[in-house]
């Protein structure tokens, strides 16, 4: 006997409306669907009746917590079809916001990890200082979400010394707060223990399934856009790419720790190498009929933008791609036989809450179908016989 | 792998002409979509660490143009097909990448182009109650806002 499970696409725990269909056998997940495009917005068709310029505003609302990432993949794309050149300077700068932004989402993320563990504690200590770099970021561009820093041919806006002193401060003030994060797990066993072999996504499912960012390194494939096919900028700058070859929840954590420590390096980097000269350059109004494909790695993975212009002021046609949609297939086959309880984790950033699917006590057997009640002291009972069976990985030691 | 050696694998499985490269880490190859998902096994079994990144389409006026952008470790490739508009009709990749399901739905609702062995045909993006034939990033098709109509308002 089979059950169905929907959660949401309206849902108390649901931050953003997403449909899953868990077809459950007990409490292990079957089968695993998701109905997509409760909030599509049409921003593709959009685009085509916007100019150049107001297409940088579109593209920064396609997200909310990584809008600079959107609107810097698709500026790339579109100064090389305005055939013009950002100044240095401009482009440290726009990075500098890139790298910040990586910093604040991969804090939210820890942070949102440490509550679907039910580690709070760790929740609020990230979130504390998550809003150290928002601060910063608000100092930079004015705002605190949608920076709206770029332009065709630089950014909007400069910083001056006293400001950089100010980022480095900041910047010092994370580096000791994520040191603490690195050794938590050494204090936490528990929280070690809740995220090893959750959510296992191995390496040839995660090449199979086109996983991208943080989730197809955390499966031990190096794959980053700014290695890879990186913007020049980031030929200039050193840094590693982060991996780990758990294939698990654990690892998707770590990799996202070290990645706050590589932004770190390059937030550093851009700021002591800062070149003078001016931020941005007149951009023309019109672009050449041809097209680009640009790529950007997002906090979330890799973001694409495929450009096509028509000698007009508006581009004739902008494909988006955001990194999330890539990693759903591969999400899918990880909640395949996964456990109820783990799909917060696994879905960590959407939190949906399955208690409240859950609260019956006519049970029907999955094997014979056969419908019994049980008394609750049965119930805590036969729960308890399943903990002590679980492979639960007691003994994993934190890797950092 | 760099570009030149891409380029030098690209050209022994289609023909030298089809094979573009307008800029470092960008290359184009052009296919009819009968060779297409000969070409993408044998790019997969050739190539390392490579998967589908998106599928555009574009809408060309009498033909679709529909662009496959894969990526490896040195750059991306994009494979370039074109189907008449009076016949929209593709082969789906699905069997030799899984992944690519969701970019081939999204084709079938937003350009209403069939894609032949899909494993999941069901439409992705769009409601439940869309009329049919409707196929929002053809060039002909226009949205046009309903009236706002205030209830208690006027007439």
């Amino acid at each position: 006997m089979k059950f169905q499970i929907p959660i949401g696409p309206q849902h108390p725990a649901l931050k953003e409306p997403i449909s899953i269909r868990l077809t459950v056998e007990g409490e292990v997940i079957k089968d695993a669907d998701l109905r997509l495009g409760y909030n599509h917005r049409g921003v593709e068709k959009l685009a085509e009746e916007k100019s150049w310029i107001q297409n940088i505003y579109l593209c920064e609302r396609i997200c909310g917590i990584c809008s600079h990432s959107h609107a810097t993949c698709f500026v790339q794309g579109a100064e090389k079809l305005l055939e013009i050149e950002p100044p240095r300077r401009g482009v440290y700068l726009r990075y500098l916001v890139s790298e910040l932004e990586r910093i604040h989402s991969h804090l939210l993320w820890l942070g949102v990890a440490g509550h679907e563990a039910g580690f709070d504690t760790f929740f609020m200590y990230t979130w504390r200082d998550r809003e150290v770099v928002m601060d910063l970021l608000e100092m930079i561009s004015g705002n605190r979400v949608h920076y709206a820093i770029n332009t065709l041919g630089g950014v909007r806006r400069d910083i001056d010394e006293t400001l950089r002193g100010k980022i480095l401060e900041g910047l010092a003030v994370l580096k000791a707060r994520s040191e603490y994060y690195f050794k938590i797990g050494a204090a936490e066993p528990t929280f070690v223990a809740r995220l090893a072999g959750v959510g296992p996504l191995t390496k040839q499912q995660a090449m199979d399934y086109c996983a991208v960012g943080p989730m197809a390194r955390a499966s031990g494939i190096d794959r980053d856009v700014r290695k890879n096919d990186p913007h020049d900028f980031y030929n200039e700058v050193e840094f590693d790419v982060a991996t780990a070859d758990s294939c698990d929840v654990l690892g998707r954590t770590i990799v996202r720790i070290k990645e706050l420590f590589e932004s770190y390096k390059i937030c550093e980097q851009i700021l002591r190498k800062l070149p003078d000269g001016p931020i941005a350059v007149k951009a023309p109004r019109r672009a050449k009929p041809g097209e680009v494909v640009s790529r950007y790695e997002a906090p979330r993975g890799e973001n694409i933008h495929y450009i096509v212009a028509n000698g007009s002021d508006k581009p004739e046609r902008l494909k988006v791609r955001a990194p999330t949609l890539a990693n759903y297939p591969a999400t899918i086959e990880i909640l395949k036989h996964g456990f109820i309880a783990d799909v917060p984790l696994i879905f960590a950033a959407i939190d949906p809450c399955i208690c409240c699917a859950e609260r019956s006590v006519e049970l029907v057997d999955a094997r014979s179908g056969e419908e019994r009640t049980l008394r609750f002291s049965d119930l805590r009972r036969m729960a308890n016989d399943r903990a002590r069976s679980l492979s639960l990985q007691r003994n994993v030691a934190w890797p950092l | 792998m760099n570009d030149e050696q891409k380029i030098e694998k690209l050209k022994t499985f289609v023909s030298p002409e089809a094979v573009a490269h307008p800029a470092s880490h960008r290359i184009f190859v052009t296919v009819a979509p009968s060779g297409l998902v000969t070409l993408v096994e044998r790019m997969k079994a050739e190539l390392d660490n490579w998967y589908v990144i998106t599928i555009s389409g574009v809408d060309k006026g009498e033909s679709y143009e529909i662009l496959y952008h894969f990526g490896d470790t040195t750059g991306s490739i994009t494979v370039r097909t074109q189907i008449p508009k009076a016949d929209p009709r593709l082969p789906s990749i699905c069997g030799p990448i899984p992944g690519a399901v969701l970019y081939e739905r999204e084709l079938q609702d937003m350009f209403g182009i069939a894609v032949d062995n899909l494993p999941d045909p069901r439409p992705m993006l769009m409601p439940d109650d869309w009329p049919a034939g409707n196929f929002p990033l053809r060039k002909d098709w226009k949205f046009d806002r309903p009236a706002e109509v205030i209830p208690g308002g006027e007439k």
